[in-house]
């Protein structure tokens, strides 16, 4: 059931990133919805539960925006073994800097990929607007939206989870 | 993973993945009506109290071009009027009459820095094609389609950085093409001839793209000197393409390129 839940709101996710988020800019940048429901399915859910919600959010984004889905797969692929690494190399962070530090850096590389998607699509682009212009302003949105987001819910008795993949079944935790 | 991917990205080339697409478009066209419903009017507010000082300079420059234009509807009048007589003696029709358009409403928007394309709620079914023009309520042009299924279109829109339109300024022959650039601006880049701030940019037709003429907007600001072999011109689009809720197709007009693969 739970898997069900997660699985439609990162569907909805989509569709609230090319209705509302746009209506909503900042600094020209749009709030990154999607990838925000990909973390706090990884950070309060199971990383397998986030493996399958990748794939559901890059092809419902894909058909929403009329994006490439595999591309969208790549962009937002590394959040998982990111929260894993941090996990596993004991960086002295808790759970929400750990969730945050993964967030940030597969925010930086998604923009940094659909911005090489655009331009080997033909859009011009120079290195300083790309990192000054797109990475930092995104950054400071993705974080800005988790604090938001991430204090309410672990107020509401939502527990932080692992990222790490534990053997085992794997439709179990499904 | 990676082969998920890459499988994703092989099969959306095919377009297997095609049907697909129009039919959760279509699943999820009630959400994304409640959501435009109820966060539009929001938007459109904070957007108005947040520009209160570029309105504020914006009615002062229309106030003097209404008053240029009055003085010269004046002049057309008597054009017209001249223009209807001629046309009466030589028994021409008035008006272009093969020119078509259907109306649509922007359904869903991928705006980033890089991009800028819009979802219509017009697919094939409603004549749509590929390659076909779409323009303002007004007629200023606003982008291209790039994709369409049975409800929905998608369309390129000139603001975004791969969009290319060749142009040319209305009246004195300089031409050359304008370009979307990043943040959802224009620039005109100039192939030949004299350019002005405030000068009108249409569409010039060639490469059978767009039909000539075309409203697309004008020169805000020309700057480097007369010994620059490219000056950097940016031009104000004719309509505010980032908050334009309604739009026509132009279902006459199909690119002659497509025309010719046909």
């Amino acid at each position: 059931m739970k898997a069900i839940i997660a699985v439609a709101g990162t569907v909805f996710a989509a569709v609230w990133q090319v209705t509302v988020a746009p209506l909503f800019p900042v600094w020209n940048i749009t709030f990154d919805f999607v990838l925000l429901a990909l973390v706090l399915v990884a950070a309060f859910g199971t990383p397998r539960r986030a493996m399958v919600c990748i794939p559901v959010a890059a092809l419902a984004y894909g058909f929403l925006a009329n994006r490439e889905p595999g591309l969208l797969v790549l962009a937002y692929l590394p959040l998982l073994p990111l929260g894993l690494y941090l996990e596993e190399t004991r960086v002295p962070l808790n759970h929400f800097g750990r969730t945050a530090l993964a967030l940030v850096a597969t925010g930086a590389w998604a923009r940094l990929l659909l911005v090489l998607g655009a331009v080997v699509g033909g859009a011009s682009a120079n290195v300083g607007f790309v990192l000054f212009g797109v990475v930092l302003p995104g950054l400071f949105l993705d974080l800005a939206l988790l604090s938001l987001v991430y204090l309410p819910l672990r107020l509401l008795g939502w527990s932080g989870q692992s990222m790490s993949l534990s053997r085992g079944g794997y439709y179990s935790s499904l | 993973m990676i082969g998920l991917a890459l499988f994703l990205a092989l099969a959306g080339q095919v377009g297997v993945l095609n049907p697909f697409q129009g039919v959760f478009l279509r699943i999820t066209s009630p959400v994304e009506s409640v959501l435009n419903g109820v966060f539009r009017p929001v938007a459109s507010l904070l957007s108005g109290a947040g520009e209160a000082g570029n309105l504020r300079d914006e009615n002062n420059r229309l106030r003097l071009e209404n008053e240029a234009l009055r003085n010269q509807v004046g002049e057309l009048q008597q054009n017209a009027e001249d223009i209807k007589g001629l046309r009466d003696a030589l028994n021409l029709t008035q008006g272009d009459q093969s020119v078509k358009y259907v109306a649509a409403d922007i359904v869903h928007r991928d705006a980033s820095p890089f991009t800028d394309v819009v979802t219509i709620n017009r697919g094939s079914g409603d004549q749509i094609q590929v390659g076909m023009v779409v323009v303002s309520t007004k007629g200023t042009l606003l982008g291209k389609v790039t994709k369409v299924t049975a409800t929905n279109s998608f369309v390129r829109l000139i603001t975004d950085t791969q969009s290319t339109v060749s142009a040319e300024i209305l009246g004195t022959g300089a031409d050359g093409s304008v370009k979307g650039t990043p943040n959802r601006g224009l620039s005109f880049d100039l192939a030949q001839g004299e350019i002005q701030v405030g000068d009108q940019v249409v569409t010039a037709g060639l490469g059978g793209g767009f039909p000539r003429g075309l409203p697309i907007g004008r020169v805000a600001s020309v700057s480097g000197t007369s010994q620059d072999l490219y000056k950097k011109v940016t031009v104000e689009p004719g309509v505010r393409i980032g908050t334009a809720e309604n739009v026509l197709v132009r279902t006459d007009f199909i690119p002659e390129s497509l025309g010719l693969e046909d």
